[in-house]
């Protein structure tokens, strides 16, 4: 009898332990989804322009305010609000490449680097004296619930970001490979004098891939407002996570993102659920540094990219 | 060239230091900070950077107390009235910003200084503060280390950290039924919420319940998804977050999200800050949180008046309702006027005095520091999020409400 119960709890211990395995796994994946459309932006910028945005992660926000905004002034649910969002990150961005960056985009590294962070700068203040430092968070009836799959919580904004994410990941790809313009940014980032010659307008191209790259971090900040809550003050962070990324998935794939948000996320999930939580960035950078020294251009990137000369 | 360039360089760096140096020592005169009927307080506050929020409430506390001050005339020393004036700094929410700054304000002879906001700072703050031979009010800082350490010039009017979580552990304990079985704590990992996580967990075992391993987080974490993970099959009767308000609304959306449902959810700071509510909407219902202050706190002072007029005047003034953020920064400023009459001048080391033996009623709480200057007699209280509204629930000697058991619903 007594032995009948022990084994039922180790049973039921057993299953606790798959239950809790397999529910980290479900969130760190969902949560990398998201993570992976924070970063795609800033390493598209990255690989094709050569230029380390620190000013990212402030667009990510500037988004999430975006969609905030016509969330309540318009009752527009952030999922359709975010086409919006990224029409309108998408002019910014477009005017702050060609009407700024583009001024040192042949400078040294250090020229554009300042350059973007005083952008972050300017932006988070604004964002400071426009919507203050309030923390905020854009409500909807369904993101908070979950479906449950065999014991395991799948919360549905996640999800649904999720889904997103690899939807926009795998839409890239295709438009990089089958659009002339995808041909025409990714040449640029191979070779801006030969594509120069070939009658490809690179200040245009920069625009629009700069643009692009700021439509998406709308989306996703968009996305981070829906199931998280965001203020000014969160934009250095998101910064830091998709430099992590960018570098962690590698340069010049556009799946590189994706599965370094991917791996992040598990990295984080699995971390906290069998060490303690305050484990997780330390162990995100000790992946980071194992990664490197095995694959020095990211899991998936092309040696190319870090080694290219510009002119 | 690149020689004379790299010592041409090194030469301003040092020079820069030294000057950095020499001003942080600057000893200036005795009656620091006033001037031409003006009594000058420094304050470097967090407008800017992670803790901007709370800053910004700290800083309402603060402009409150200066024009209550001044309405009244202003401060008395000796036969003269000063009209009160607290100079702003940012120090975009960085502890070493907000120590150099109390370092910038000794430079321009400001002796007085008001605190920044949270442990972290103030406690940065206050090494600075002894070694130049200011005098600081903490109006945030709560971290029991920052008085562990001798220091004889930084006086703290708020209850230290070890009551924050434990307040809500007695609150359940004394009103819930039936009574809960167990209490697992989630705390970030800085020193202030690992101090009241700490007396959290002492508190519940004190109190015979079943106390589970606390799970710690990176200190401002969005993600605390694994720590609820971990806790969800013990499935425990309390969940206290000992945290900030970015963590504190992490674990009412993600425990959402993932089925964690306890009876109640309590929090350290979050569920008083205006924000929580208005960012988790109606799943910030039955949320208890610890609070330093209540509108239905007892004592008042010929400045501020009862906690009540407070709310009406923070309301009418900055259009919402008051916090504890808000009242412990009028507080804080109420001592150091309240001191400085006493002393009957703005001397460091007088004023230093006053407040040491200050025992003064406000509509905070009683204005007492001990010996090493925590106001550790002052009581907690605790509120819920009811219809919306924080609501005190305990003590019950100024309850506004009864606590709604469960808080949560399955």
């Amino acid at each position: 009898m007594a032995q009948g119960l022990r084994r039922s709890r180790t049973h039921l211990a057993w299953n606790d332990q798959v239950t809790g395995f397999l529910q980290a796994t479900v969130y760190g994946l969902l949560q990398g989804g998201l993570l992976a459309l924070v970063a795609v932006g800033f390493s598209l910028v990255w690989g094709v322009m050569n230029v380390v945005n620190l000013s990212h992660g402030a667009f990510v926000v500037l988004g999430a305010y975006v969609g905030w905004q016509l969330n309540i002034s318009l009752g527009l649910d952030p999922f359709l609000g975010m086409v919006i969002v990224a029409l309108v990150l998408f002019c910014i961005g477009y005017a702050v490449q060609r009407f700024l960056i583009n001024l040192v985009v042949n400078g040294p590294i250090f020229i554009t680097l300042l350059l973007t962070f005083g952008l972050e700068l300017l932006l988070v203040q604004g964002m400071n004296i426009v919507f203050t430092a309030n923390y905020q968070s854009i409500p909807t009836s369904y993101a908070g619930n979950a479906i449950v799959l065999g014991g395991i919580q799948v919360p549905l904004g996640r999800l649904l970001a999720f889904l997103l994410a690899v939807g926009i990941t795998v839409l890239l790809v295709k438009v990089m490979a089958n659009t002339r313009i995808g041909m025409s940014i990714m040449a640029t980032g191979m070779d801006r004098g030969a594509a120069r010659l070939m009658g490809i307008r690179a200040r245009h191209v920069y625009a629009l891939t700069f643009g692009i790259a700021t439509a998406l971090a709308g989306m996703a900040g968009t996305m981070v407002g829906t199931v998280g809550t965001f203020n000014p003050a969160a934009a250095g962070g998101f910064t830091l996570l998709s430099f992590v990324i960018a570098v962690l998935g590698g340069l010049g794939n556009m799946y590189g993102a994706m599965v370094g948000g991917l791996l992040m996320g598990l990295v984080q999930a699995w971390g906290g659920y069998y060490l303690s939580g305050t484990w997780v960035n330390a162990l995100a950078f000790l992946v980071l540094v194992i990664v490197l020294m095995f694959r020095p251009s990211g899991l998936v990137g092309k040696a190319f990219y870090a080694a290219r000369v510009e002119v | 060239m690149k020689t004379s360039r790299i010592l041409a360089t090194a030469t301003i760096a040092a020079v820069s230091v030294a000057l950095t140096g020499c001003g942080s020592k600057g000893e200036a005169g005795g009656d620091a900070g006033a001037s031409s009927g003006t009594l000058t307080i420094g304050a470097s506050i967090s407008l800017t950077g992670k803790t901007a929020r709370e800053g910004v409430l700290t800083q309402e506390g603060y402009q409150l107390c200066q024009e209550k001050v001044n309405a009244k005339g202003g401060v008395k020393v000796g036969d003269k009235m000063l009209k009160l004036d607290i100079k702003y700094q940012d120090d975009t929410s960085k502890p070493d910003t907000a120590a150099s700054l109390v370092d910038q304000f000794n430079d321009q002879g400001i002796k007085l200084i008001l605190g920044s906001y949270g442990s972290a700072n103030t406690e940065a703050q206050a090494a600075v503060i002894e070694r130049n031979n200011q005098v600081m009010v903490d109006s945030s800082g709560a971290d029991n280390n920052i008085f562990a350490k001798g220091y004889k010039r930084t006086f703290g009017v708020l209850s230290p950290a070890t009551e924050y979580a434990a307040s809500i552990v007695k609150a359940v304990a004394e009103l819930a039924s039936p009574k809960p079985t167990s209490v697992v704590v989630l705390s970030a990992d800085d020193g202030f919420s690992k101090r009241a996580a700490d007396g959290a967990a002492k508190a519940a075992k004190d109190l015979g319940f079943t106390v589970l391993e606390t799970q710690y987080f990176p200190n401002g974490a969005t993600d605390v998804s694994a720590s609820l993970n971990k806790v969800k099959a013990s499935n425990p009767d309390v969940i206290i977050g000992s945290v900030h308000l970015a963590e504190g609304v992490a674990i009412i959306k993600q425990a959402k999200e993932l089925g964690v449902v306890p009876k109640v959810f309590g929090e350290t700071v979050a569920p008083p800050t205006p924000d929580f509510v208005t960012t988790l909407g109606k799943d910030a219902e039955g949320v208890l949180g610890s609070s330093q202050w209540t509108k239905s706190a007892a004592g008042s002072d010929d400045y501020f008046g009862t906690a009540k007029q407070y709310d009406a005047d923070i309301q009418a003034k900055f259009k919402h309702e008051a916090g504890y953020h808000n009242a412990e920064a009028s507080a804080a400023c109420l001592a150091f006027v309240l001191a400085i009459q006493k002393a009957g001048s703005t001397d460091a080391n007088k004023v230093r005095d006053a407040l040491a033996a200050l025992d003064a009623p406000s509509f905070f709480a009683q204005l007492k520091f001990d010996a090493v200057g925590m106001n550790s007699s002052k009581p907690m209280s605790v509120i819920q999020i009811q219809g919306g509204k924080q609501v005190t629930v305990w003590p019950k000697a100024s309850a506004e409400a009864a606590l709604i058991w469960p808080g949560t619903t399955k």
